[in-house]
This record gives C-alpha cells, structure tokens and sequence, in this order.
C-alpha cells in the first residue's frame, strides 16, 4: 500500500478509475498539451496571417498571377505553422504516458485548422479574394494535410518544407494552367477533383498524425 | 615542477583548421537532405519551363535567374533551421568558449550550407546551358543572369541563417521561408504598380522586355545586373555581419568589424536601390546611366541567313529555325508586290523598331517598319508568340501574316497604319479611323484587293464576294499589339472596285500598279479609275 493517490479528489480518482480525465483535469491536459505545442503563438501567428492577407487584398490586382500567388503564400505561411505545432518537445516520455495524446492531436489540428480557415475568411471579407473563400479554405486544407504529413515524416519543426516546395510546384502550375487536381491551388475553386485531392491530403495528413504523431527528431 | 610552469595553451589556430571546420560542417549539413527537394523543384519550376521554350540563351538565361522563386524560399527556411541549430539545442554557452570565435563558426556553418545550395542552382545552370548549347543556333550563354541567381541564393541563406541566429525558435524557419517568398512576390507587385525602385527586384531581368528581345542583335546590357549584384552582397553582407554584433559573437575588435560590416552592406544596399531608382527602359534593355557602359549600344555583329525568294528575308542566325515561317507568312504579300515602284525589297529582321514603357511595368512594342531607299521591311518578332512559345507554327504564321503582311500594303499604295488596313504597323495600335476621303478610298480598295489577292483578310474587313458593307469591328490582341480596335470604314463602293480590282488577271493588275502607283500614292486617283 502506498499513500500515491491519496490527495486526489474523488472526481480525479474516478477519472482515474475509468481511464478518462475529469472536466478540470481534463481541461488542464488540453492546456499542458496547448502550451507544449506553443498554440498560443500559432494562434498569433493566424492573426497576423489575417492581416497580412487583409493588407495584401487591399493592393493587389483582382485578377492575374499575383492576385493568387500571394494569399497562396500567406494560406501556405498559415499551413506551416500548423504543421510546425505538432512538434512535441516530450518525445518518447509522452508517446508512453500520453494515452490521450492521439485525441489531442487531433483536436488540436481540427481547432487549428478551423482558426486558420476563420482568420483568412475573416482577414478576405469584405475584399476580393481570388478564388473565393471557397478556395481559400481548399487550399488551406491541402497545405494543412501536406505539413502534418511532413510532420510525420521529418518531424515537426520541418512540417513547413512541405507546404514551401508545394507552394514553388504551385507557381509554374498557375502560370502554366496545370489541370491535374493535384495541383489544386492552379485550379478553379468549384472544380470538384481538386477538392477531393486537397481534402484526401488534409485527411490524410490528420489521420497519420493523430495516430504517430509527429516524427521526433534524434537531435531534439 | 608545478602548473604554473607548464605552457599556456596557444589561442592561435592552426592554418587547416577553418578548412576542417567547414569540411566538417559540409558533411554534417541538414542542407543534404534537402538536395533532392531542391533538385524536384529545380526540375519543375526551370528545367521545363525552360525546355519548352526556344533555344535561346537570353531566353534560358532568364529562366534561370527566375529559378531564385523556387529555390529561395526553401533555402531561406533550411538556413534558418541551421541557423537556429546552436540555439535550439542549448549550445550556444558551449560553443561560446570555443577556440574559433562564434562568429567565424556560424560563418563557416553558413557557408557550408550555401556551398550545397550553390552546388544545386549551378549544378542546374550547367544542365540548363549544356542543353541549350546542343540546341541553340548561334551565341553563348548569358552569365549576368546566372550570376543575380548565384547571389541570390547566396542571399537568401544568409538571410535565412541570420533570422535562425538572432531569433532560434520552433516557428523561424517556417516564417523565413514564407516570408521570402512573400518579398519575392512583393517585389513583382511591386513593379507592377510602378515603384520605381521596385526596379532593383531580384526577378526583374530587364524590365518589361519580351525575354526574346535582348541581348541578341545587342550585347545584354549589365546595368541593372550590377545593381541587383550590390544590392544582393550588400544584404548578405549586412545579415551576415548582424551575426557579429552581440558580445558573444567574439572580441570587441571582431565586433567592431562586424558592425562595419553591417554598415556597409546596408550602404551598398541602399546605394543599389538608388542606382535603381534611376534606371530607364530603352530599346535593348534598362539603362541606369552611372553604371552603363556606351560599348554595350553597339550592335552585335552577325552574318544574317536569308530565303532565296523574290523578296529575300534575312533573319539572325539565332532565329534561323523560324525562317521558313516567316517566308510563309510574308511571301504571298511580298510576291504582290515585288518589282513594284516602292515596294520593299527585302525584309530585315531587327530585335525592336519603337519601345514604349507603359503602366503598371507594361510595354507597347512597335510593328514592322518599312524605310530607305530602296525600301527595306525592318521586321522585329518580339513581343510576338513564337512556335514553342505557347504557339503552334500555323498560329505564328497566321499571327505574322494578319498582323504585318498588312503594313507592307499600306506603306506600298501610301497609307498610314490608322487609314489603312488593321495590321501591326503603329506603335499605338489602331483606334476606329474616321472613313477615308474620296482619294484615300481607292487606296483602301486597291490595298484590300492585293490582300484578297494575297489571301490576307485583315482586320475584320470582309473581303468574301458577297457585297456587304461591314461595321466597326474589333479583333482579338496580341502581344504586340494587346488590343487592336478597330478598321477602316469600307464603303459599298470601295468593296466593289476591290473585288474588280483583285478580279484582274494578274499581268493586267501588276501593269495597272506599275503605271498608276505613284499616283495613288498621292492621292490622284479615285474609285471609278480603278480598272
């Protein structure tokens, strides 16, 4: 017998009990898990990817290559950010001990795609935003699915190489008017293939990284 | 014997040892793993942009400084990362008390990782220019161009491994890298709303010019490309040097060369955007008048290949490949109008005839111009598509015919551009011309049954035998023109003496042009005395 649990309260040895954290506990862990993630910057970093977008719309042309590779850029500056958060500064303490951790990741990347698609709605309204918003939140969501895959694969603090290089394949697509929908950002915002690409690739990308996690990195 | 007598270790390194210091920071560089994302977006976003396009070095050339959008970004993400290195990993006390200052140590990191980058842009211009040198026709390759790419990319890693330095931190990289590419689009924007020192944007080859238009009947001019060069080094240089500034970097004596350093390339930056600021769009490039050399306005020598038609057209050997396009699409024209009084009796390929810089970094070239004595067509192709250019043969061909074939005819029975038939001829292109006078009417006629002759249907004037009288039409642009607007106002009766007149047999026709030219050239003859 050992006095471990003793000070608990009788909500947080039921919780306990039943493997599942308690309302305060529970909020506690989102914050830690938050906090560990750095959300709190991100979440800054998305506002000023509004204003930024904001900013731009207001002097950009309402059509040609710039009118799209610019809110492109700043939609894949959002991405990376996302894709950069997955990095867990724990490592393998966490992968053992964190059996939450996989709904957190997912909750985490949903909120922060969610944030990400309301700041740029928010940041193009009552602008013209080529493509649409439509388009925007497509977009965003393969940039997304495209970091959190890098994620997985490279680690979190290099998510961002994914989104970058697919942004520098985007230019000769806009330029050259690609039609594979794998090029979604070259391509009409109700064309429904594109959809389809950027959101198997957003889904993808959330999938592998609820369930692995980003890829620790040896020289973390 | 005691401590006190043993030697005092030596601060002084050995001769080898930055050497091994950057040997072993090229081994150990996180940019090796990048190499085949780099290579991938090399390949796609220059490699075969570039090969789709004619084999021309000023053509490539361009493509390979613009190869910086696709590699800086990514580069400037991958230095910050390295940048960040010390930092991210609690090192930087460690690495504080080394024998190599800190400084000279993340300089020497920072070359190692533009070595790698460097390997990859020059790797790429080597492939670009081998290829291009089995294709191209005539010339050699453009180094100012490669040189701008090589600095940029110099540019971005150390900006990038500056940003990693001052400020490690999870989200560095990835803002690096998204913000360079945001300057980069920037700057376009930039130019396009005609910020004048926008000029000195490092995708800006030469101004507004088609990328086919320079640096081949005339040496490529260097004068922004010196500018971009200093405005790039001294920005490297500044970055660079902002890594020597805080007391951990070094000795006081480095710190104090560091911030000379800075200073300095701040200077040469903003003396560059300076320079920038003052350069003008001329007929061959942009000139900035404190770095142009007046050697660089001479024509280059070349030996012109020519068709063995009636009319020869003699073209730069570099266009040799589009020759028999050209006499396609002039010769129908030409072989009206050969041996005729005036009539043109050659055509001469030349880069522009008039250059005017627009709004919003536009440019309005002008068309073909028909001068001396005897008459010589003085035809420029730029600002046109060229086969492989996004156009078929047949489309340049039709494009040439319908746009300068024109021109000849007009200059031949002594119209100008806004009276004659639509054609490229005017530099300001062609508005709704107010209907031709009674003189000016047969000219019309005349010109439009040699191009029914010719097989020309310019300019929306129906020429088909069904007698009806067109309205003010318009005519998709082109590049040369973007909008042409417009034709003549053709009467019933003009319509009816060109039909007459083209319904000539062919001797009778050339004889009439032969004795009554000049006349019509000057006006004197009217509808009802053309045969």
């Amino acid at each position: 017998m050992t006095a471990a649990g003793v000070d608990r309260a009788p909500g947080a040895r039921a919780a306990a009990r039943s493997g599942r954290p308690a309302g305060p506990a529970g909020l506690r862990l989102v914050r830690l898990h938050a906090a560990s993630r750095r959300v709190l910057t991100c979440l800054l970093v998305l506002a000023a990817c509004a204003v930024a977008l904001r900013t731009a719309l207001h002097w950009l042309p309402r059509s040609g290559f710039y009118s799209r590779q610019i809110p492109l850029t700043i939609e894949a500056g959002a991405a990376t950010v996302i894709g950069v958060t997955t990095r867990s500064p724990f490592g393998e303490p966490e992968r053992v001990a964190g059996r939450w951790l996989p709904f957190l990741r997912l909750g985490g990347g949903l909120a922060l795609a969610l944030a990400a698609a309301g700041a740029l709605a928010a940041g193009s309204a009552s602008a013209h935003l080529a493509g649409g918003t439509a388009g925007m939140v497509r977009d965003l969501a393969g940039f997304t699915g495209l970091a959190l895959l890098i994620a997985v694969v490279a680690g979190g603090a290099l998510a961002w190489i994914g989104p970058v290089a697919y942004l520098g394949i985007t230019m000769p697509a806009l330029g050259g008017g690609w039609t594979t929908p794998w090029a979604w950002p070259a391509r009409p915002p109700h064309d429904r293939g594109a959809a389809i690409c950027a959101a198997l690739v957003f889904a993808a990308g959330l999938a592998i990284v609820t369930i692995r996690g980003a890829r620790d990195s040896v020289r973390e | 014997m005691t401590a006190a007598l043993a030697p005092a270790p030596s601060r002084r390194l050995p001769p080898a040892a930055p050497a091994r210091l950057l040997r072993l920071e090229l081994r150990r560089n996180p940019m090796l793993w990048l190499l085949p994302v780099l290579a991938i977006l090399f390949w796609l976003g220059v490699y075969r942009p570039a090969m789709a396009n004619p084999p021309f070095w000023n053509v490539r050339a361009t493509d390979l400084q613009h190869a910086v959008l696709f590699l800086g970004p990514l580069l400037a993400g991958a230095t910050a990362w390295v940048g960040s290195r010390d930092g991210r990993l609690g090192l930087t006390d460690l690495v504080g008390v080394t024998a190599v200052p800190r400084w000279a140590g993340q300089l020497t990191t920072w070359a190692a990782a533009t070595c790698w980058a460097e390997a990859v842009y020059l790797g790429g211009v080597a492939v670009v220019y081998g290829v291009t040198a089995e294709q191209a026709h005539w010339g050699g390759p453009l180094w100012w161009p490669v040189a701008v790419g090589a600095a940029g990319v110099a540019t971005c890693c150390a900006l990038g491994f500056a940003a990693g330095a001052l400020l490690p931190g999870r989200f560095t990289a990835a803002l690096a890298a998204v913000l360079v590419f945001l300057a980069l689009g920037g700057g376009a924007f930039a130019l396009q709303n005609n910020a004048t020192y926008a000029q000195i944007w490092l995708l800006n080859v030469q101004g507004a010019l088609p990328r086919d238009s320079y640096g081949i009947f005339y040496p490529y001019l260097p004068d922004l490309a010196i500018a971009q060069l200093m405005f790039l080094a001294g920005l490297a240089v500044a970055a660079l040097g902002a890594l020597g500034l805080p007391a951990a970097a070094g000795s006081s004596w480095l710190r104090g060369a560091a911030a000379a350093l800075t200073a300095a390339g701040l200077a040469a930056a903003g003396t560059a955007v300076g320079l920038a600021g003052t350069a003008r769009l001329e007929a061959h490039g942009i000139v900035i008048p404190a770095l142009h050399d007046a050697a660089s306005d001479m024509p280059t020598s070349y030996t012109p290949v020519c068709s063995h038609s009636v009319v020869p057209v003699c073209m730069h050997p570099a266009y040799r490949s589009f020759l028999p396009a050209v006499t396609a699409a002039l010769g129908p024209v030409l072989d009206q109008v050969a041996g005729l009084p005036g009539a043109p009796v050659r055509v001469t390929q030349v880069a522009v005839t008039t250059v005017q810089q627009e709004s919003s970094n536009g440019v309005q070239l002008g068309g073909p111009v028909i001068g001396g004595s005897p008459p010589v067509v003085y035809l420029p192709l730029a600002g046109l598509s060229l086969p492989g250019e996004g156009s078929t043969t047949a489309q340049f061909v039709e494009a040439l015919r319908s746009q300068d074939a024109p021109a000849i005819l007009n200059t031949l029975v002594g119209l100008s551009g806004q009276q004659g038939l639509p054609g490229g001829i005017s530099a300001q292109g062609y508005d709704v011309a107010p209907p031709p006078g009674p003189r000016m009417a047969a000219q019309v006629a005349v010109a439009m049954a040699l191009a029914k002759v010719a097989g020309l249907s310019p300019g929306g004037v129906p020429l088909a035998d069904d007698g009806r009288t067109p309205a003010n039409s318009t005519r998709p642009g082109n590049a040369r023109n973007p909008m042409v607007k417009g034709s003549t106002s053709v009467s019933a009766a003009q319509l009816a003496a060109a039909r007459r007149f083209a319904a000539l047999p062919a001797a009778m026709r050339r004889a009439w042009l032969v004795t009554h030219l000049a006349a019509l050239r000057a006006g004197q003859v009217t509808l009802s005395e053309i045969p």
